[in-house]
């Protein structure tokens, strides 16, 4: 998947209010089971678990099943495609300026 | 929701080095594209002169082509290199969103050499300035923002 389709595919998958709302809640949460999740959501657990099969899909939240329960917890690393351009220039610059370095050591050792 | 997401505003990168070497060598270095393309990237029609346009190639997003367009606002040679630096496109969110910004090399003499000062300045915020960098400081802080990352996807224009 190229960075860009990566940034669409978590986008479209964050731009489901009811879904976000889900996934903030898993993120808060250290883990969290989908009754746990339908319980004063005003949602249906089967509507929960849908979201929850996207937020999966997305790479955004993992699922650990332990007897009858699965628990969700988020994975922060599923944000990485929304890596911004502070960021990238942040990151840019300090390399630069290591390589800028080396070659002034060979030019004007 | 936090306000401070949604608030348009702008920020600079700011990285300060000395360097043991006299800045006439420095300034070699910022401006001759042989030794700019061996730091930084390969610059092509890039000349020390105000108002000069030039680009270099970066790595393409969705509908951007990954061309970054400069122009030289500013050349006191040994001294100062100012140019706009722009690029990206409207359809991209985080890298490859549209750039447009100012980098700044101001060089200053110390008894150890010269000192650097790079600014690259007139990152908008939210645009520019999503998840991934306030992950840093923590990651509910991160989903407190998705709010406005979602919005501005959903939005066909900026929020501000």
């Amino acid at each position: 998947m190229t960075q860009a389709a990566a940034i669409n595919a978590v986008m479209r998958t964050l731009s489901d209010p009811t879904r976000r709302a889900v996934f903030e809640r898993v993120a808060i949460s250290d883990e969290i089971t989908v009754v746990e999740l339908t319980r004063g959501s005003g949602v249906t657990q089967g509507a929960i678990s849908q979201h929850l099969k996207s937020l999966k899909h997305a790479g955004l939240v993992a699922e650990r099943p332990e007897g009858r329960n699965v628990y969700y917890r988020a994975q922060p690393e599923g944000l990485a495609p929304l890596v911004d351009w502070m960021s990238h220039y942040g990151v840019f610059w300090r390399d630069r300026f290591a390589n800028l370095r080396t070659l002034l050591k060979e030019i004007d050792p | 929701m936090n306000d401070a997401a949604l608030k348009s505003d702008t920020q600079d990168i700011v990285v300060d080095e000395v360097f043991p070497h006299a800045p006439e060598t420095i300034w070699k270095t910022l401006t001759t594209g042989e030794l700019i393309s061996r730091w930084m990237m390969a610059p092509t029609g890039f000349e020390p002169v105000k108002g000069k346009h030039f680009t270099f190639q970066t790595t393409a997003a969705g509908a951007w082509d990954g061309v970054i367009h400069c122009q030289v606002l500013e050349a006191a040679p040994n001294e100062r290199l100012v140019y706009a630096w722009k690029g990206g496109h409207e359809s991209n969110v985080g890298y490859g969103s549209p750039l447009d910004t100012v980098v700044s090399f101001t060089l200053s003499r110390v008894a150890e050499g010269t000192r650097v000062r790079l600014v690259h300045s007139g990152f908008v915020l939210p645009k520019n300035d999503t998840a991934f960098r306030t992950m840093g400081e923590g990651w509910k802080k991160v989903v407190r923002n998705l709010d406005a990352i979602a919005a501005e996807q959903d939005s066909p224009k900026p929020l501000h």
